[in-house]
């Protein structure tokens, strides 16, 4: 096999901290589904060792990190405490820059992210050929509306955060949570078009420049200091970590401000009202990286279970397989992972399931499922007169 | 270090058999080449089998090609008894995972042997049963190491360990053919084989199906966690328990740097001021666990204990457990690395191996954390160290040595579950005479006459000269 010179950049003690127990095993969706060693946390610390101490990569060696969902189950198992997650984005970083691994088109893929009028315009074209049915359902589609009517600003008390993707196909959900936070009496405010995409999937493919580029531009578009609030997981997990990704005192300032939606409401729980009883049964699935990542997940159950039973999964939340761009790249994977997750829910005997994530929402959806995010089953329950 | 000589021929014939299960990649063979001991070695080929039968055709190959074989279950192992050296065929058998089949009237299940420990417990769990064994490890250990290594665990002082629940073993011998050792039948037929297998770490061939017992989950369950301002008095406290007559589901011990360690990680609020915790957990009929909550509370009070907690729910329970069972990983807090002991000592004498330990560790320059199973004696000092400091391995391995000493002169043993493996087959000789050793290696030949199993592990070099494979540690299998 052909061997490539890479400078990994991960300092050595980094590496060291994983003694190599396995604990993390377990936790790992795709070690769950190949038992390989090659797709365990384990072994993905080690095979960066090996890199590290040679200083040569092989074909194997990409294949074997393109196919870790950076889901950072494997960040809450370790008891030892190793950084998994900042490990894996820098070895993406050093072959996304020192070898062909993003190629030119995935490259334009990310970046078109980061152009509202371009991803509107393109939305618009798959509504259409939804609409004559020319798309197959497997896709995993969510129904892209044709015509998107504008989100108005109710005040300034706090900002709520649009993003790419769930802007140009999910905006209804975004209109749902505006409902719920306005519930509290409190105004939401829409920042600037200069908003336009967070960063998350471009940091997972290591292209660390056009990350920090768009984070940047996004936090010029929070002027002030309202807590912006995120109601997608991902991207709440992603404006966390601006202080870490730009390392300024001013980005470190703006990610103090950012809270998952659901922190924010359970902070304000009792301003939001009351209903006599609750109405049935929804799972929950916990995304990653508000579980893994933002380790703020019991916010969900805290705001879904004022009006309705939340019935977490037994699965200690391993991954559903969305994992952002990785499901379209991997799709054998992620149906593999995702049918772990089905089981859990069925488990439940739920007949609906709620997703902080839209990510995962859509993954999910894909199976047949009937999955909603968790402010739009609230928004309906207080809008229902019991 | 172990040279690398990919026979080709050798990986056409397992090719031939499993297709892209055999692998050969020079980065993918790194990752089988360490466990959860600090020893690294390097496999020639890994084979990843999803039957019995592909067992029994990749050991056929390996014979005809004159070649040793090593299985593995999930490398958590802490001796070092699935790190490669000879060269070997690995034989992981992470991919042979089903539950086949589930019999509450005999109350055994037969499982594969990559079934993990902790998964098999939560099938069961719906049916009312569970896999009594659960080391600390069992969320990722396999049935087949546990087997291999007679594992035991919190709950084995009154359950017992592996052997205990293991019926019958259907194992692929050295020589290829496929036997069943043991049967469903309470008392054995001729020689007990089944527990010979258990506990021989792979010397003895590959177990390719186990039939577990199943064991009904206890209707009552308390678990307590004591806190003591001197660890002598945990320490008097776990004999008083034993001597008062009640055998506990479990009883732990961690010291104080055990303590402040978990704590970081779980922060399921353990007293991180205290010189000891002991965690008791009493299981059985309500009456019988509540009376024996009060025996402890009694026992306790008697040794200045200090606070007793008492958890409230099994959310609590789970918590307090997840701290001690994830104790060992969470030394990496302190120290990138650590050199783990399992000896076993009379209950009476832990204090008086606990202070030398603590003496030994100071006298090398090193960090002693204790976190171990006190009910039976079987002590866990860990050394935790950096690997980067120069000169430091000389100081793990004397300090090491001196505490196995300490422990065999109070009158212990070597290891209490974790086996020998081959990190502590160099220990051996401190236990067992040569006469003694020569008699085991016998044993083992009458498995294996040329010793392909899982070669160089157990037992040390010279223990029947002959042997072409028996050497010294390979200098490289230190890292
Ligand atoms: C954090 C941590 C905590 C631990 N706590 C405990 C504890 O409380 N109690 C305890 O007893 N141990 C404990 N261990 C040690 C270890 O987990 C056990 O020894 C476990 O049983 C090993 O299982 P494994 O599947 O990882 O085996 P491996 O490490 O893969 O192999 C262990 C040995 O078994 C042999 N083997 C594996 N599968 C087979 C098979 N199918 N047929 C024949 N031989 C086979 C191997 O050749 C090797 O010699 C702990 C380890 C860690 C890392
Ligand atoms: S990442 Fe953590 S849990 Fe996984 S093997 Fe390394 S130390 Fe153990
Ligand atoms: S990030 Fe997720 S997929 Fe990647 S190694 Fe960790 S647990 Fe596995």
């Amino acid at each position: 096999m052909m061997k490539t010179k890479l400078d990994l950049g991960i300092p050595h003690s980094d590496l060291a901290s994983c003694v190599s127990c396995g604990l993390c095993l377990p936790h790992c969706p795709t070690y769950r589904v190949t038992q390989e060693e090659s797709a365990s946390p384990r072994g993905r610390i080690a095979l960066m060792k090996h890199a590290a101490d040679t200083g040569f990569i092989d074909e194997e060696f990409v294949e074997f990190m393109d196919a870790c969902i950076q889901c950072r189950g494997c960040e809450t198992a370790c008891p030892a405490g190793v950084e998994f997650g900042s490990m894996m984005e820098t070895t993406r970083e050093a072959l996304a820059t020192q070898t062909s691994y993003q190629r030119w088109w995935r490259r334009v893929g990310y970046r078109t992210l980061g152009w509202p009028n371009f991803l509107a315009f393109g939305s618009r074209v798959l509504s259409v050929l939804q609409l004559v049915r020319v798309l197959p359902k497997k896709l995993g589609l969510p129904q892209i509306p044709l015509v998107q009517r504008k989100l108005l600003s109710s005040g300034n008390d706090v900002f709520l955060f649009t993003g790419c993707i769930m802007d140009a196909w999910m905006r209804e959900t975004h209109r749902a949570v505006q409902r719920v936070v306005e519930a509290t009496g409190n105004g939401v405010q829409f920042p600037s078009k200069a908003a336009a995409c967070c960063g998350a999937l471009h940091v997972h493919a290591g292209l660390g420049d056009e990350a920090r580029r768009l984070a940047q531009r996004t936090m010029a578009a929070f002027p002030g200091e309202a807590p912006i609030l995120v109601d997608s997981a991902g991207c709440g997990a992603q404006l966390k970590s601006y202080g870490h990704l730009l390392e300024t005192k001013e980005a470190k300032q703006f990610a103090e401000r950012v809270l998952d939606v659901h922190e924010w409401l359970a902070d304000h729980i009792n301003e939001l009202p009351q209903k006599p009883e609750k109405s049935g049964r929804v799972a929950v699935q916990d995304p990653c990286h508000l579980r893994h990542v933002q380790k703020s997940h019991q916010s969900v159950y805290e705001v879904l279970g004022r009006y309705i039973e939340a019935v977490p999964l037994d699965d200690e939340g391993l991954c559903c397989g969305a994992g952002g761009a990785y499901s379209a790249f991997h799709p054998d994977t992620a149906a593999d992972v995702r049918d772990r997750k089905l089981a859990s829910i069925e488990r439940t005997g739920a007949p609906v399931v709620a997703s902080a994530n839209p990510g995962c929402l859509l993954h999910l959806r894909s199976a047949g499922l009937e999955v909603r995010h968790p402010l739009e089953i609230v928004d309906s329950l207080i809008a229902k007169d019991v | 270090m172990v040279q690398i000589s990919t026979d080709a021929k050798l990986f056409e014939d397992l090719e031939a058999v499993l297709g892209d299960r055999a692998r050969s990649g020079d980065f993918e063979l790194g990752l089988y080449g360490k466990d959860g001991s600090v020893l690294q070695g390097k496999p020639a080929i890994v084979c990843l089998p999803l039957d019995t039968e592909e067992v029994r055709q990749i050991v056929s190959i390996c014979r005809a090609h004159d070649r040793p074989f090593l299985a593995r279950g999930s490398g958590t192992g802490l001796a070092g008894g699935a790190v490669p050296v000879g060269d070997p065929v690995i034989i992981a058998t992470a991919k042979m995972n089903k539950i086949l089949e589930v019999d509450l009237d005999d109350r055994i299940a037969w499982v594969e042997p990559g079934v993990l420990n902790l998964d098999l417990s939560k099938e069961l769990s719906p049916l009312g049963f569970h896999f009594a064994p659960d080391p600390s490890s069992q969320q990722v250990c396999s049935i087949g190491g546990n087997v291999a290594n007679n594992s035991g665990g919190p709950h084995c002082l009154a359950y017992g360990v592996t052997s205990a629940h293991v019926v019958a073993i259907e194992v692929v011998l050295p020589d290829g053919n496929l036997a069943l050792l043991g049967d469903l039948t309470a008392e054995p037929r001729g020689y007990d084989l089944r527990g010979l297998f258990v506990g021989s770490e792979g010397t003895m061939g590959v177990a390719t199906k186990v039939a577990v017992r199943l064991t009904p989950n206890p209707p009552a369950v308390r678990t307590l966690l004591l806190d003591f301002a001197d660890v002598r008095d945990g320490a008097a406290t776990v004999s008083a328990i034993i001597a008062a007559g009640l055998i506990p589901a479990a009883l732990e011990m961690m010291d104080k740097r055990a303590i402040e360690i978990v704590e970081a990680f779980v922060n399921a609020g353990y007293p991180t001021e205290a010189d000891a915790v002991l965690l008791v957990e009493l299981d059985g009929l309500p009456g019988g666990v509540e009376h024996g909550v009060d025996v402890v509370r009694t026992v306790a009070a008697r040794h200045e204990v200090g606070n007793i907690r008492v958890a409230a729910d099994n959310a609590e329970r789970e918590l307090l457990w997840k701290g001690r069972k994830n104790a060992f990983g969470a030394v990496a807090r302190i120290k990138p690395d650590y050199y783990l002991h399992d000896t076993v000592v009379p209950r009476g004498k832990l204090v008086e191996v606990l202070e030398k330990v603590y003496n030994i560790a100071d006298a090398y320059d090193l960090i002693a954390v204790n976190v171990f199973h006190a009910g039976d004696g079987n002590l866990h000092p860990i050394l935790a160290y950096d690997s980067n400091e120069p000169g430091v391995l000389e100081r793990v391995h004397a300090a090491g040595r001196a505490i196995v000493t300490a422990s065999i002169e109070a009158g212990g043993v070597l290891s209490g579950e974790h086996g020998i493996g081959l990190e502590k087959r160099d220990y051996m000789g401190m236990l067992f005479s040569a006469h003694d050793m020569a008699t085991q290696d016998l044993i083992r030949e009458a498995f294996d006459p040329q010793g392909f199993a899982n070669p160089l592990k157990v037992l040390p070099s010279g223990s029947r000269c002959s042997d072409s494979f028996h050497q010294h540690v390979p200098e490289g299998a230190w890292v």
